[in-house]
């Protein structure tokens, strides 16, 4: 992506389950089924605005962004 | 008054009373409040509380939980008992690492994923309801449409005969009930023997919904199936992850959660577009509406009126200094008609783009565990209506509960309207 893009990550201890970074990024996260608990999945990269998107909405405050694109 | 005291903060007028919401929420006492600096307060009898009514002081309070917390005094305006605090708590009623364990418990089976596969089973209760609603030519949409479509879909998920889905409804408005003035079922309904300031809503009709759950559980643990009773009776057996009292009051919330707020999203959103008929027009002539249609009758309801935190330590919120103890209620009803966060808050627009409403929650964990499945549901009953033009005529006012917490709707009368699928040609 460009160079504006970010690198995501999820605090599987204050994760809880509320599914709304699947909801609004399912490219790049999944809540397991069994233990609730949303991980990143493939690339796990965003662009800037959709990755504050995710963490301003992300219930438990689990979601941040750790770091540039690479 | 010594130099340093704080000023005596503005005084909020009455929006606590029950009996206000006969007619609607008070929009305008709301929006007084709103404009005032900092919070109002409210004497609320001589255990007063801090209105939080703009959008953007909810979420700051939804999304500070460690400051503002759910364990502490109560999540309603009134006060409990340490005693009747312990008895009633539920999954509401808890701060993490309690809330994360019990919440997680359960939340795999509402995220979007899972919700999407149970699209199939809304749609053919959705399509019979509505079938019926055109044969009659209309009626009560409550009790046509709104009621049973969410508690059908709920005791599916749960594993619950759907031959029951009436009686609990029924446990259901009682409850609702139980959060206004006045109970017209005695303390010993049901059976119950127990004082009714431990149970949820002070209603018996929560006795019976325990005893109700508990037969589930028996059931399961002799005969496993693949719902969410045996998920929790597993849960309970493994370890203990889950107490027998969270059991009882998860199994509570999920029936009670799990139909009235989506029922009373249905009802005014059907009330919404028969009064608003450009904008259910707007959705007919473009299909791809139907997902910001079912956002905006989500916000237009706001099924949830208020939820109420309490502050853990001295802070301060927009400018107001919080003393550790004070009660601290987040008023979603105002916030969703904020005008700093919704261009025209009051005009319903099914295309709207503007804002995170806070019909759900203000955003905090304590967001809606229900919420992908109540949108699920509102937007394959609009999808519905829409294939078969379906449009709605408005017979005559609401009956609304008497609460400040549910924005219920009892009744209201609903035709096909003229020239409409269903309706008078």
């Amino acid at each position: 992506m460009s160079a504006d893009s970010v690198r995501m990550a999820v605090d599987s201890q204050r994760c809880i389950g509320g599914g709304q970074c699947e909801m609004l990024e399912p490219e790049v996260f999944l809540v397991d089924d069994d233990e609730a608990v949303s991980s990143v999945i493939g690339s796990g990269v965003l662009p800037r605005a959709r990755a504050d998107v995710v963490v301003h909405r992300c219930p438990g405050a689990a979601v941040s962004i750790v770091g540039p694109e690479s | 008054m010594s130099p340093t005291a704080a000023p005596a903060p503005p005084l909020a007028p009455e929006i606590a009373d029950p009996r206000l919401y006969l007619d609607g929420i008070p929009h305008e006492r709301f929006a007084q409040i709103r404009a005032m600096p900092g919070l109002g307060w409210h004497a609320y009898g001589d255990n007063g509380f801090w209105a939080v009514t703009r959008h953007a002081d909810v979420r700051e309070v939804s999304r500070n939980p460690a400051v503002f917390s759910s364990s502490i005094g109560h999540t309603n305006l009134w006060d409990l008992e340490a005693d009747a605090l312990e008895a009633r708590r539920s999954l509401i009623d808890t701060d993490a690492p309690d809330h994360t364990r019990l919440r997680r418990m359960v939340a795999g089976a509402f995220t979007p994923k899972n919700i999407r596969r149970w699209t199939d089973t809304v749609r053919e209760i959705t399509v019979e309801l509505l079938d019926e609603f055109e044969a009659r030519g209309g009626g009560d949409w409550v009790e046509l449409v709104a009621a049973p479509l969410p508690i059908r879909v709920i005791l599916a998920m749960l594993g619950v005969p759907v031959a029951d889905a009436d009686y609990l409804v029924e446990l259901s408005n009682y409850l609702v009930e139980g959060t206004g003035d006045t109970q017209s079922i005695p303390p010993d309904a049901f059976g119950n023997t127990t004082e009714l300031r431990l149970l949820p809503f002070n209603s018996p009709a929560s006795h019976a919904l325990f005893e109700y759950g508990e037969d589930i559980r028996a059931k399961r643990r002799a005969e496993p199936r693949d719902d969410l009773v045996t998920h929790l009776v597993r849960a309970e057996a493994d370890g203990g992850r889950i107490s027998r009292h969270e059991y009882r009051h998860l199994f509570h919330l999920l029936v009670f959660a799990g139909n009235e707020t989506t029922r009373t999203a249905i009802s005014h959103g059907a009330m919404a577009l028969a009064a608003n008929r450009d904008q259910w027009q707007r959705v007919l002539d473009d299909r791809a509406l139907v997902e910001s249609a079912t956002e905006e009758v989500i916000r237009w309801a706001t099924p949830i009126l208020h939820m109420r935190r309490t502050a853990a330590s001295d802070c301060e919120l927009a400018g107001t200094p919080i003393a550790a103890g004070d009660k601290v209620v987040m008023w979603y009803a105002s916030a969703n008609r904020d005008e700093a966060a919704f261009a025209d808050p009051f005009r319903f627009d099914a295309g709207r783009a503007d804002g995170e409403h806070f019909a759900f929650g203000g955003g905090g964990p304590h967001l809606c565990l229900g919420a992908f499945l109540a949108r699920l549901e509102v937007s394959v009953l609009l999808e519905e209506m829409a294939a078969r033009r379906l449009v709605l005529e408005q017979l005559g006012e609401p009956v609304r509960a008497a609460s400040n917490f549910v924005h219920g709707v009892l009744s209201v009368d609903m035709a096909p309207a003229a020239g409409s699928s269903g309706g008078p040609r």
